[in-house]
């Protein structure tokens, strides 16, 4: 048995924190879905009685796992909230400094693409299929590069993660409880960086670039509306809410995407300073080329 | 006959719970954009390895329930119209990870499930699957991913009417599939497990892993374990018998056609 657990299980003057956590974790374990019934003092029945217990299952889920020397830096936000921008500086900075890391994006596994494409264009996609198409390809990523290189003390930056398809997949009215589980193999980031921009702020900047938008991307798949702009802005008006929720549960790091975008970078870099040792991912002596 | 059932509801004092919302036609979430309407038609599925009289006897029911008067469709693993092609390319290719193919069978089965087995339910059809998610959670299972997830990944399934399970020992399903095209799947003997370099061997391993699957699940859903070792003819006989039952149908009489003839041994 790992020692972790030994310790945990030993008398620790823990009280009040311990069932404050408790709490906590099963408020949270109810918005996520996880033990709904229909009868609430069966809910009751299904939750741990060990407060320890349920306190390390939920942390599980909640709190980055331990288990590998890399860190996790995640991005999130409805399109046109400028997380992309920040994490490529982010990306920038930390490059020019020489750090070891690994940048990937939501929905860009070669394997899954075609599928993804076919099912685009001949719009054969539900929105069960549509997120397990994009859970497909997440795991692609997750077991060939995500966790490798996590494992091999890489700092993985991801521009949209598991959060993504929470608020786009229940926007579409897939059950939270079913994904929740869909994803519950990814592992829990560092830090989850939320760039937060109002809904208007967010439609003008993608529609100023962006004159055509796509059919999934517009939520043309919900009928919402017949005028693709406005189907888009409904749709990214419950992707919005749906972010929002998350803010608690899973600790985002909310940050004004309205903000000029130097003074944004500012806070994500103090914030990944304070947060992740970096020194962990310096570049290593031996492999330091001479000048 | 109902084939349901899925919870004890008392062991030993631990309650077990079926989730919320489950209904009699799902396993606890209806479809997102598909209310939990009571389609008409009837759902039955054949399980069983490579090797067990599968495809024979279905095309042996197919036959005699159109000769009934009923509408049949079907529908098996890797036919989707959405994603059949690139699993095919996938498992080509051995670069694809267990939770990857699992959940790319996924999206082939709820593809199928929509566009093939709900439209036909809602037109009343009877939908003989060769194969169902059963085989997609053995299959996982004996690859390590854990029990829960794959029973959460297939909560929204339908809950088929009927599920028949032909029960075969490997070797003997083995030596049918030998026989038949002289030579043995990489995936149906579990290669990418590392069990065995035998090709006999490791079939005959990774078979009884996916059987102690099945009698797990077997036991969750409440499978109508039939003896695939028996004559074509005597399994044909006791699926009409239990088929027929189910939908109402007093001839039970059959008799194959010419062109299907061959198979009635």
């Amino acid at each position: 048995m790992p020692n972790c657990i030994n310790q945990a299980a030993g008398p620790s003057p823990a009280g009040n924190a311990v069932v404050t956590k408790y709490l906590h974790s099963v408020v949270i374990m109810i918005r996520r879905g996880n033990y709904v019934t229909s009868d609430p003092l069966q809910a009751i029945d299904q939750l741990p009685s060990n407060p320890e217990e349920i306190s390390q299952e939920i942390s599980e889920k909640l709190e980055p796992s331990r288990k590998y020397p890399g860190a996790l830096i995640v991005v999130e936000g409805i399109d046109g909230s400028g997380k992309s921008t920040q994490l490529y500086l982010l990306k920038r900075w930390l490059e020019i400094n020489g750090y070891r890391l690994h940048f990937t994006e939501w929905n860009s596994s070669p394997l899954v693409k075609s599928a993804t494409r076919r099912g685009k264009q001949r719009r054969l996609l539900t929105p069960t299929t549509f997120s397990l198409l994009h859970a497909a390809d997440f795991a692609d990523r997750c077991e060939r590069q995500i966790m490798p290189l996590l494992h091999s003390g890489y700092l993985v930056l991801a521009d949209r993660y598991i959060y993504t398809a929470f608020a786009r997949d229940v926007a579409r009215h897939c059950s939270p409880r079913w994904l929740r589980n869909l994803y519950h193999f990814a592992p829990v980031p560092d830090i989850t960086f939320y760039f937060r921009a109002p809904l208007d702020v967010a439609v003008k900047r993608i529609m100023s670039g962006r004159p055509k938008l796509k059919y999934y991307e517009a939520g043309m798949d919900l009928n919402l509306s017949l005028d693709r702009a406005e189907s888009f802005r409904i749709f990214q008006g419950r992707i919005l809410a749906q972010y929002d929720e998350m803010v608690e549960s899973d600790n985002f790091v909310v940050m004004d995407g309205t903000l000029p975008v130097n003074s944004l970078q500012k806070q994500m870099r103090q914030m990944v300073k304070a947060r992740i040792d970096l020194s962990r991912f310096a570049p290593k002596k031996s492999t330091r080329r001479p000048l | 006959m109902k084939t349901g059932k899925t919870t004890k509801s008392k062991d030993g004092g631990k309650i077990v719970l079926a989730p919320s919302g489950a209904s009699p036609r799902n396993y606890g979430l209806p479809l997102p954009g598909i209310a939990d309407e009571e389609f008409g038609g009837s759902l039955i599925v054949l399980e069983g390895m490579d090797g067990s009289g599968r495809s024979t006897q279905i095309a042996l029911l197919t036959e005699w329930l159109e000769s009934e008067g009923f509408a049949v469709e079907t529908m098996g693993l890797r036919r989707s119209g959405l994603v059949a092609k690139d699993i095919d390319a996938l498992l080509a290719e051995n670069t694809i990870t267990r939770m990857t193919l699992t959940l790319m069978y996924a999206t082939d089965f709820y593809d199928q499930l929509e566009h093939r087995i709900i439209p036909a339910l809602r037109s009343d059809f009877v939908v003989l699957a060769d194969r169902y998610f059963y085989t997609l959670i053995a299959r996982a299972g004996a690859r390590g991913i854990q029990r829960d997830y794959l029973n959460g990944l297939y909560e929204m399934a339908l809950r088929p009417d009927l599920t028949f399970w032909l029960n075969v020992r490997p070797e003997i399903a083995f030596e049918r599939e030998f026989r038949k095209s002289h030579t043995i799947s990489y995936w149906e003997s579990g290669r990418d497990l590392s069990l065995s370099d035998d090709l006999f061997q490791s079939f005959i391993l990774y078979q009884a892993k996916i059987k102690k699957e099945f009698e797990s699940l077997s036991r969750r859903h409440g499978f109508l374990s039939l003896d695939g070792e028996a004559s074509v003819i005597s399994v044909n006989n006791e699926l009409r018998k239990r088929i027929a039952a189910h939908l109402g149908i007093t001839r039970t009489h059959y008799r194959p056609s010419s062109a299907l003839a061959p198979l009635w041994r």
